[in-house]
């Protein structure tokens, strides 16, 4: 079932590239070395290519389900499942994506509450940034697009600022190389791919490319965009920490930057953890931009007032989650869900459509 | 049938009336001559006509002539403008656009309208608000005749083509939208057409009420149009598909689709060459970013982050900022307010009394201040220096939009110290993506990223790396010259 979006609101296909990648980048990149380097230490390298690769076959998979259908994830639901059965799917669907917004914003205030203002209120702070959010979402997925484009672009000269650490680098860290079974590899695996998810939005904002196949390149050089970042970030980590000092590291990033000093800055985690508000922008907009365009499809709402309860449900929820190992919990369980979307979920409903329209073409 | 009687009757000796009516007005001259051969009335509004042609054309030619007839005079009068009706509005309103009346007969139905309107505008003069060392020094004046001849002489093609309105009910003011055909897109003037032929208002005093009028976003402090007195930088545009909208009576044309970065690209950029260009553009941006940032970044790091202040610079603030009563935010805001009370009263003060309040209030109060322990010297610079650089931007209109949003970002600074700057940032960007001018996206080439045309944004290139038109007009006609000559390439000793 063809989605047609009018022409006005399509974009180039090479914005697919910030698309994918700001969506990637969020604030797990602030500290997602530990978590891989629990398993691999030295080795956790491998694990970001090994991860990254996997995430392009996932690509690979939902271009092609998106390409014979020419829609979103509820028309090939429509096709695989039927209405009903595949409303159901893409309800669950949109109930991950509004988490995925409101597990993105409530981790970045705590973030803000550990390293910045261990007073700030939650519910002020999600307010404030949800107004900016609905504004941004209310011109359309063209400004949402060039938040995500603007969302890399902005904060890229932070980059620059990991070279850093490297005047401390003990590059023996990294040796010896492949000392980790492929069980070790398989668990960090996991936690890595954590840090990649958000591409599978994909699977809804598909038809508003000009041309949606030919965006499957710049989607691709995306991903490996942002492979290239996680390497560049676990490289300069690895050789940074000891592999002790890094396992007992919760942000691992943020620490990093303290040891940047200017003749008149120091500190400079404070300009990076604000930078990265700028960064997670991306993230949230998109991820609630998503769960109403679902809405709106599924439910024949208008896009507006789905987005608003989404916003007062982020609103309410957000606040509820107050200790850490709360956050974690929500963490953990958004990220498990995405895990098995794309590695369970995808490849499923790739063959099960596969079978599907097959069967329809001969009937 | 009483009334319809009546209407008749009127209509009979209207003309007449109309004139009764207008000898109300002081200004209106109703004047007879019974000694010439054939007698005559002439009347007219003696502070609309051009008593010369009057004195020199008219009257000696009426004095000698024995035409008895409307419509032979009118062939005979050595004037190009004349015409005969007894159609009362257009009588009217010629008349009150600065035409004379000639009858034969007091109570004649009919008349020769004769165009004799005084022509006082102001003398074309140097651009004062966006004046250039290097370049043209003409000025868009009041008249719109004079402002079409500057644009006409300098695109002397036929392809120059000016769409004429009349808009407001009242001051009837004239306003033309002036664009290439063939170079500018066909959906932009359709929508400059449309939007100006769509203004209901009584009154239209100045360019920048049409502006208000037709701009896509009028709750934006963002200006959608560029504002510009100089004809040569209304050209360039022009020459690149641009529409510009000039309006009797505004010594100001507005140009649109326009975008955010044009708004800091000064006409002189073009006459400098590339490098320099590029180096001031660069300054200025640095500039704008900087007088946006600096006094809430201050507020934010004395605030809420003095760790990312190394200590040698934290003692050179600590020791100007201790005997301050006040928290930094308030002394922002008030030394900021100060600012723009200066600027606005230098603005309304004649110029001469303006100059003598900017030293007092520069200067003295200033002193002052930090003598009596009111503000820091370190805030006094800061906040100097900021309102400078607001200053660099070559569009006025610009520079105030600049100036608003400054307070924003120091009430968000006070809240949440970097992070609130962020988000400040965060609506400033939503709201600059969802801008648009002419419905085009107001900010290209960031976004949507179009390389081509960011060699004239950020930076200006040489000239003959340009060869083609901004992507953002949409121009039909693309390639402004053919680069192919400038692209030889020479070998060593050749």
């Amino acid at each position: 079932m063809k989605v047609s979006v009018k022409e006005q609101f399509l974009i180039s296909p090479y914005l697919a590239f910030f698309v994918v990648h700001s969506m990637q980048i969020g604030v797990g990149v602030l500290g997602f070395q530990r978590y891989v380097a629990i398993y691999t230490e030295q080795d956790s390298w491998i694990t970001v290519l090994v991860g990254g690769a996997a995430v392009h076959i996932v690509i690979w998979m939902m271009y092609k389900m998106l390409n014979k259908e020419q829609g979103d994830i509820l028309s090939i639901h429509e096709t695989t499942f039927g209405k009903w059965i595949g409303g159901i799917f893409t309800f669950l669907f949109m109930i991950y994506l509004m988490a995925m917004g409101i597990t993105v914003l409530r981790t970045f205030i705590e973030v803000l509450q550990v390293w910045m203002f261990p007073l700030l209120s939650t519910w002020t702070f999600t307010l404030v940034y949800l107004i900016a959010v609905y504004y941004i979402i209310a011109g359309g997925f063209r400004s949402v697009v060039g938040v995500c484009f603007l969302g890399v672009v902005v904060p890229f000269y932070l980059i620059f600022t990991f070279l850093a650490p490297l005047e401390f680098a003990n590059l023996r860290n990294l040796l010896p190389v492949w000392d980790h079974s492929i069980k070790e590899i398989a668990l960090s695996f996991k936690t890595m791919t954590l840090s990649y998810l958000g591409f599978e939005l994909l699977l809804v904002y598909y038809p508003f490319f000009k041309n949606p196949e030919t965006s499957q390149k710049w989607f691709h050089y995306g991903n490996l965009f942002t492979v290239f970042l996680y390497l560049y970030l676990m490289f300069i980590t690895l050789v940074y920490y000891t592999p002790d000092h890094l396992k007992r590291t919760i942000w691992a990033t943020l620490a990093m930057w303290k040891i940047i000093r200017f003749p008149f800055v120091e500190r400079f985690e404070y300009i990076g953890i604000a930078s990265w508000a700028v960064v997670i922008l991306p993230n949230v907009c998109l991820a609630f931009w998503a769960a109403s365009r679902m809405a709106k499809r599924l439910f024949n709402v208008t896009q507006k007032k789905a987005l608003l309860l989404i916003l007062v449900i982020t609103l309410i929820v957000n606040p509820l989650f107050k200790e850490r190992t709360e956050i974690d919990l929500l963490n953990s369980i958004v990220s498990q869900v995405g895990l098995y979307f794309i590695y369970g979920y995808i490849p499923l409903l790739f063959f099960i459509h596969y079978l599907m329209s097959k069967v329809r073409k001969k009937v | 049938m009483n009334w319809f009687k009546k209407e008749s009757k009127k209509e009979d000796h209207s003309l007449f009336k109309v004139i009764q009516h207008f000898k109300k007005s002081g200004d209106f001259i109703d004047f007879h001559n019974p000694q010439s051969p054939v007698p005559y009335w002439i009347s007219y509004f003696g502070s609309l006509i051009d008593a010369e042609i009057l004195h020199r054309d008219i009257l000696p030619f009426l004095n000698k002539s024995s035409i008895k007839k409307l419509d032979e005079l009118k062939a005979a009068l050595p004037i190009e403008n004349v015409t005969v009706t007894s159609d009362l509005e257009v009588i009217q309103k010629l008349m009150l656009k600065g035409s004379l009346l000639i009858r034969f007969k007091e109570k004649d139905s009919q008349g020769v309208l004769v165009k004799a309107e005084m022509n006082k505008a102001r003398e074309v003069t140097i651009p004062e608000e966006e004046f250039s060392v290097v370049g043209p020094k003409e000025a868009f004046v009041e008249s719109l005749t004079t402002n079409l001849n500057l644009v006409r002489k300098r695109l002397p093609i036929p392809q120059l083509e000016i769409r004429e309105f009349v808009i407001g009910t009242l001051s009837q003011t004239r306003v033309a939208v002036i664009y290439i055909a063939g170079i500018a897109n066909e959906e932009n003037i359709n929508t400059a057409l449309q939007r100006v032929g769509d203004i209901q208002f009584h009154q239209i005093l100045d360019s920048s009420y049409i502006a208000q009028m037709i701009s896509d976003n009028d709750n934006s402090p963002f200006p959608q149009l560029i504002d510009t007195e100089r004809p040569d930088r209304a050209v360039g545009v022009l020459a690149e598909g641009s529409i510009v909208i000039l309006v009797d009576g505004s010594p100001h044309a507005l140009i649109g689709p326009t975008t955010l970065v044009k708004f800091f690209s000064a006409l002189e950029d073009y006459f400098l060459n590339w490098q320099l260009a590029s180096v001031l553009r660069i300054i200025r941006l640095f500039a704008v970013s900087f007088s946006i940032l600096v006094t809430p970044i201050y507020v934010a790091v004395l605030n809420y982050h003095y760790e990312l202040i190394p200590k040698d610079l934290m003692a050179t603030l600590v020791s100007s900022r201790s005997f301050i009563p006040l928290p930094p935010f308030l002394e922002a805001l008030v030394l900021e307010l100060t600012i723009e009370l200066l600027r606005e009263a230098g603005a309304r003060l004649p110029a001469k009394v303006g100059q003598t309040i900017g030293i007092v209030g520069g200067i003295v109060i200033g002193t002052a201040s930090v003598e009596a322990g009111l503000t820091s010297n370190v805030l006094l610079i800061i906040v100097a220096l900021a309102a400078l650089a607001s200053f660099t931007t070559p569009v006025y209109k610009m520079s105030n939009a600049i100036r608003l949003i400054r307070f924003p970002f120091l009430i968000f600074a006070e809240l949440w110290g970097l992070v609130g700057i962020a988000i400040a940032f965060s609506f400033l960007m939503g709201h600059l993506l969802r801008l648009t001018s002419f419905g085009r996206p107001y900010l290209e080439p960031i976004y949507p990223p179009r390389l081509e045309d960011l060699k004239d944004a950020f930076v200006r290139l040489p000239f003959k790396m340009q060869p083609k038109r901004p992507i953002e007009l949409q121009s039909p006609d693309t390639i402004k010259f053919s680069g192919k000559a400038a692209k030889q390439k020479k070998d060593i000793d050749e």
